[in-house]
């Protein structure tokens, strides 16, 4: 048995898109990608308290959003489906953990803010990913000190092959840029364009940029 | 050799992951046995403590470890670490993979970085943890971090086994660690997630968890290095499973089927039918909601007969991202020993639990036990152990 990534969804400081399907758009801020992606239908209904996500778990459901998109698969609030999140990134969730810390510091150390404390998790952007698209595969946050996209990857690529789930989304998200693949397995997919597994990890090998590994996979 | 996961067409090596050393510090002492016999003791570890103010949060009461110092350049969770890998040091390998599972890492230098102004808040990211373990054991390779909030250890159990099974490692050691902070301490106090006295896992006054704080460790092994080492199998990592509720960022699905689909997942993948297990060692926090989506999990997947159950964070708190380690270790100890601890602190059984929970130990003669645990955002993880001869 092999798996296949069915999409890709990207997201830079500027810029987001597609690879399978060629999207490639610009954005000025988080708020007006958000709309854009609600306008294009990528959201298919209201992300119920987005604006209080911390900036990763915005970044993670944008590019979750944008990988289903280019997967053509489909999602909806009353359907769960056996799709599983693997993340990873380099820094946890340290910007949620010091906004925390610093708003209950300010706050005389008298109570911690539920809302900021509830994003003090490496877990929680993939968590709100899986609440909104109801993907109640495994869950779980990663890192990997060598060549992290494509050891993150093999990671998800491992989980199919045990059987721990059918389908994987493998993110990678920090404040900055994004990028989601869509991984299932071989048998499950039938006509469509794919991309091989093995050909999207040696892209991720080589360590680039977003920008640049998304050129890559784009001529694949 | 185990069978492919049915109707998945699932290949795998077939390898078995055996657990052949592990260890423990808890709000008991240093070892595994202070822990067991902290637990049958039925005398609870939560306590009040002034490690820092506790003056506006629920409670005053955390089961601490005994001998850390907040003051010392260390950090809390190295003063624990580092003692507890150093008199095992022998048995670890230099070539095993590193997974660390924490919550939280090293949150007192975040602390610091806010409170004092010391630079290097960045410090506090777990992969730095992971170096400075890495480091301690005289790893060759750097480790990786496996974080899935109170599911952390466990998960991290399931992947370490994965990887030995699928032929990518022979050996693999988990560590996991968390410290109870203020930072935490405050933020659980605002979700009024915290009982103002000691947490009551299944009783039907409970109204909260207990913080605790723990160091933990397990190595595994193929068995085919394990017997070639002449290491002892303590146990059998016979499956795993993880499932997300989907449901919501803090509070568990009510329903259990989040649970209830990671045990499935896991006895499924151990080939083991749910008649087989003898016990469980439950997640059990002591929240109203866990507690009862815990027993709705378990009826829903255990349909024959109730099954000796059991928390142990009535006894050392909510260990956060080291819970898993923790239970794991006690459920193994549990198959050797052939008896399952009291829940301590449970004295009035909620009527969802009769039967299951009980503040007394229990003989239990099984060889196959279930450990679980849940967590913020809706993680599910449980692993299915087999005893060894």
């Amino acid at each position: 048995m092999i798996n296949v990534v069915t999409g890709i969804g990207w997201i830079t400081q500027r810029e987001y898109g597609c690879v399978r399907r060629k999207l490639r758009k610009s954005y000025s801020e988080m708020k007006s990608l958000r709309t854009d992606l609600q306008g294009e239908l990528l959201f298919s209904y209201p992300v119920k308290g987005f604006g209080r996500f911390d900036r990763v778990s915005q970044m993670t459901c944008c590019v979750t959003a944008l990988a289903f998109h280019d997967a053509g698969m489909s999602y909806a609030q009353d359907r769960k489906q056996d799709i599983g999140i693997v993340g990873t990134n380099s820094d946890g969730c340290l910007q949620a953990n010091l906004d925390y810390f610093n708003d209950f510091v300010a706050n005389g150390r008298s109570l911690g803010r539920a809302k900021l404390f509830v994003y003090t998790l490496p877990s929680i952007p993939m968590s709100e990913a899986a609440i909104y698209f109801q993907c109640q595969g495994p869950l779980l946050y990663m890192t990997f000190p060598i060549r992290p996209v494509a050891s993150l990857l093999r990671q998800a690529d491992r989980m199919i092959l045990q059987g721990e789930s059918t389908a994987m989304l493998a993110v990678s998200a920090s404040e900055e840029d994004a990028q989601c693949f869509m991984m299932r397995r071989a048998d499950d997919v039938s006509g469509e364009q794919v991309f091989r597994i093995e050909k999207v990890i040696e892209i991720a090998e080589r360590g680039s940029p977003v920008g640049e590994m998304i050129a890559a996979l784009a001529n694949l | 050799m185990p069978p492919a996961v049915e109707g998945r067409g699932v290949q795998l090596a077939g390898i078995e992951t055996v657990v052949v050393a592990f260890d423990v510090v808890s709000p008991y002492g240093w070892g595994v046995e202070s822990c067991w016999e902290g637990l049958f003791s039925g005398n609870t570890a939560i306590r009040r403590f002034d490690r820092f103010s506790t003056e506006s949060l629920r409670t005053d009461k955390a089961a601490l470890v005994s001998g850390l110092d907040p003051n010392a350049d260390e950090t809390l969770v190295m003063q624990m670490v580092r003692p507890l890998i150093e008199r095992s040091i022998s048995a670890i390998p230099t070539d095993a993979l590193l997974l660390l599972a924490t919550t939280n890492g090293e949150i007192d230098v975040l602390e610091r970085s806010v409170l004092h102004g010391t630079p290097n808040a960045n410090g506090s990211c777990p992969d730095h943890l992971a170096s400075k373990i890495q480091d301690l054991c005289g790893l060759h390779e750097p480790g990786l971090v496996v974080s899935a909030a109170c599911a952390s250890s466990s998960a991290a159990v399931a992947q370490g086994a994965a990887m030995i099974r699928g032929g990518d490692r022979d050996c693999v050691l988990v560590v996991a660690s968390d410290n109870v902070s203020e930072f935490v301490a405050a933020g659980f106090s605002s979700l009024m997630a915290l009982d103002k006295d000691v947490a009551r896992p299944f009783d039907k006054s409970r109204r909260g968890l207990s913080l605790g704080e723990a160091a933990a460790f397990v190595l595994l092994m193929s068995d085919e290095r394990a017997s070639r080492e002449g290491r002892p199998a303590l146990a059998e990592i016979a499956g795993w499973g993880l499932a997300s509720d989907a449901n919501h960022i803090t509070g568990p699905s009510r329903d259990g089927s989040g649970l209830a689909l990671a045990l499935r997942k896991a006895l499924q993948m151990a080939d083991m039918p749910a008649q087989e297990v003898g016990s469980i060692s439950a997640h059990g926090t002591g929240t109203e909601y866990n507690d009862s989506m815990e027993m709705k999990a378990f009826k829903s997947v255990f349909r024959e007969k109730s099954l000796p159950t059991y928390s142990v964070k009535g006894g050392i708190g909510h260990t956060m991202g080291t819970a898993g380690l923790v239970d794991i270790i006690v459920a193994i100890e549990t198959l050797r020993e052939k008896a399952v601890p009291p829940t301590v602190n449970l004295r009035d059984v909620d009527d969802e639990a009769v039967g299951w929970a009980s503040p007394e130990p229990r003989a239990c003669d099984g060889a196959v036990t279930v450990s679980t645990n849940s967590g913020f955002g809706g993680i599910n993880c449980a692993v299915a152990l087999r005893a060894r001869q």
